[in-house]
């Protein structure tokens, strides 16, 4: 595996805040690689400074082997940029927008063609303010693709969509893999991030918390076996031998009779299985953990609290 | 990469109906404005004629008063009405010609009255002027003397000049002034806070292009805004032009530009759209007043008129009347070409220290 972007000792300071303390990683070619964290972490200020948008306090960044703090100038052609929130203008079409930002580039794609791989082709003759939230994000992406980039940066691609449409655009993003494309994407949602990148860096307070392939990060969680039950009146005594084997949380989304127990390994398992088995149990559901548990473990906190 | 831009723009403006079309409303809306007060045509107001003489000499005033052009006259037979509508504002002043005026018998009356709200001095020194200058002569006539003394009104130049023709120059450079650096000024802040200019800032294209496109697209619409002040300004108010389209074109377009440069310093100065919106207001405004629009800078103050002819529009007007008043070249006295490349050169000096599209 080449490494199209590698990061070092990166530093971004404001006055007193630190947004980015001394951060490194890399990313390889032709992987999706993902920033997760809550809001205000560093992840879209990392980002943009990689896309040169921002200069650095102190670090060193390369990308596709240039220099990308020194001479953002040369990559430019190369990266294709989805900023979080950015708005197009208003009173051109979407075609005549990519048509506009492809005369920016050296080599570019066939707008209409990428208007058709996003769903967009009969909205081709449309301003951008006519779209609905989710088309707007489908055609923000696929206007980073106008250059036929190398990496492709998509800030919070996802960030106040419904379900149905979120589903939609990762579908997009995993198309967008399947041509060869490396993807960098920052996120706050742990589902996104699971179901989408090969490796993920967990950010935190400006520092990376945890960085692993998704599959990892999750098994090589402390406790990676769940068991959710729902049960009335449990037994101070059922209760005491139940919290030996794992931590416990109760009254999850406002049952006091629900309970969650993460678990060490499979003996630990079997052994509450064993104990919930002599209870009147309502429900019962053995998983593996997730990515939530594992942030949850790292930061101490849930996101978008 | 220029050239798809540019035609961007103007695609982007030619759509953008609302602000079009207040685009172009405004210089519209100003030529027609003080042409209805200063233009052809234009009199102080309407003025009440009560004729109770019915003599030769009366009639040979009503009639002399029906032809002048300084006001329009307005019979009235009721004084108490009259008296009232001037105290009401719907009538400038009345003429009151007495009963048997004009008659040479020894008890006819021999004087008009002219009736004014002391607030409207201005129309009063003209109807009393119109009538002594008649009367005048007729006392002459009447004595059968010659005039001993008189004056003699000499132009200097032979050129008919009116206010309107002053003030025509004034609007060109306040159309342009306001367009252009409220135009840029909010239109940039405003792509700033969209963060368009963050996006075309990941592309390779260059600043320079972006900024050339805007200042060359606006300037197309600046073009048209021209035409039509002039276009309105003579054909409609019939304002006397002397000098060359070409010197007019070239100068309102050099202005434009320099106040596209201010919009750009603006723009790199604001935050958010509301504040280069009250930015561009707060040197807009006091400029229309302090610069000569409406009236010719020795009005004001000495120490006050010495400061605000630096003022960027004010040389600018000056040059233009200079063009269109006297039919004189742009370069008659270089001091006014010379403040306005210091202008331009301070601005983009400002601005491409200070103008980014993207900001930290």
């Amino acid at each position: 595996m080449t490494q199209v972007i590698e990061v070092n000792n990166l530093v971004k300071k404001y006055n007193t805040l630190t947004a980015v303390n001394q951060i490194s990683f890399q990313v390889e070619k032709g992987e999706i690689f993902g920033l997760l964290g809550e809001n205000g972490a560093g992840k879209t200020t990392t980002l943009e400074i990689i896309e040169g948008l921002r200069k650095p306090t102190k670090g060193q960044i390369k990308v596709l082997g240039h220099d990308a703090i020194h001479r953002p100038q040369t990559i430019k052609n190369q990266i294709g940029v989805q900023l979080q929130a950015s708005a197009y203008y208003n009173f051109l079409t979407l075609k005549e927008i990519l048509e506009l930002f492809a005369s920016f580039y050296e080599k570019h794609l066939d707008p209409m063609e990428l208007l058709e791989m996003v769903g967009l082709k009969k909205k081709a003759n449309t301003f951008v303010g006519k779209l609905s939230g989710g088309q707007k994000q489908r055609f923000s992406i696929v206007a980073s693709l106008i250059n036929d980039p190398e990496i492709v940066f998509l800030d919070e691609p996802t960030t106040g969509l419904d379900p149905l449409a979120r589903r939609n655009l990762w579908e997009i993003i995993n198309k967008i893999k399947q041509r060869g494309k490396t993807i960098v994407l920052t996120t706050h949602y742990m589902e996104e991030a699971e179901v989408l990148c090969n490796r993920i860096a967990i950010m935190e307070k400006g520092k990376i918390v945890a960085i692993d392939t998704t599959q990892k990060l999750i098994e090589n969680a402390k406790n990676p076996f769940e068991i959710d039950f729902e049960v009335d009146n449990l037994s101070e005594e059922a209760l005491t031998k139940i919290e030996k084997l794992g931590i416990l949380d109760k009254g999850i989304g406002n049952k006091s009779n629900t309970y969650e127990l993460h678990l060490k390994n499979q003996s630990a398992v079997n052994q509450a299985l064993a104990i919930l088995h002599e209870l009147n149990l309502k429900s019962l559901l053995v998983e593996k953990a997730t990515l939530e548990d594992v942030f949850l473990e790292l930061t101490g906190r849930t996101l978008n609290e | 990469m220029l050239v798809k831009m540019f035609i961007a723009n103007l695609k982007m403006t030619v759509r953008n109906r609302q602000s079009l079309f207040w685009s172009f409303m405004f210089p519209i809306m100003f030529t027609f404005i003080f042409g209805f007060f200063f233009g052809k045509n234009a009199s102080i107001g309407n003025v009440a004629l009560i004729n109770q003489s019915k003599t030769p000499l009366a009639q040979t005033i009503e009639q002399a008063l029906n032809d002048n052009n300084l006001f329009t006259i307005q019979k009235e037979d009721n004084l108490d009405d009259t008296k009232d509508k001037i105290k009401k504002n719907k009538l400038m002043a009345a003429i009151v010609i007495p009963e048997n005026f004009g008659d040479l018998e020894h008890e006819a009356p021999k004087i008009i009255t002219v009736l004014y709200d002391p607030g409207n001095s201005q129309a009063n020194a003209a109807i009393t002027g119109f009538l002594n200058q008649f009367l005048t002569a007729t006392n002459y006539k009447v004595q059968n003397a010659q005039p001993i003394f008189s004056v003699s009104e000499q132009k200097i130049t032979d050129k008919n000049l009116t206010y309107f023709d002053f003030i025509l120059a004034g609007i060109l450079g306040l159309s342009l002034m306001n367009s252009s650096i409220i135009g840029v000024g909010v239109g940039i802040a405003q792509y700033r806070q969209d963060k368009i200019l963050k996006r075309i800032v990941t592309t390779p294209l260059p600043s320079w292009i972006f900024i050339i496109a805007e200042v060359l697209s606006r300037l197309v619409i600046n073009f048209f805004q021209i035409v039509l002040i002039l276009v309105i300004g003579t054909y409609v108010f019939d304002a006397h032009i002397y000098g060359s389209l070409w010197a007019i074109f070239g100068l309102a377009l050099l202005g434009a530009i320099l106040f596209q440069l201010l919009g750009f310093v603006i723009a790199s100065i604001s935050k958010t759209t509301d504040a280069a919106q009250g930015m561009a207001t707060a040197i807009t405004i006091p400029m229309m007043f302090l610069a000569g629009v409406f009236f010719p800078l020795d009005s004001l103050p000495k120490w006050l008129a010495s400061i605000v002819q630096y003022l960027p529009l004010a040389p600018l007007l000056r040059m233009l009347r200079t063009v269109t008043l006297e039919g004189n070249s742009i370069l008659e006295n270089p001091i006014n070409i010379i403040i306005v490349g210091a202008w331009i050169i301070a601005a983009l000096i400002f601005a491409i220290f200070k103008f980014r599209l993207n900001e930290e």
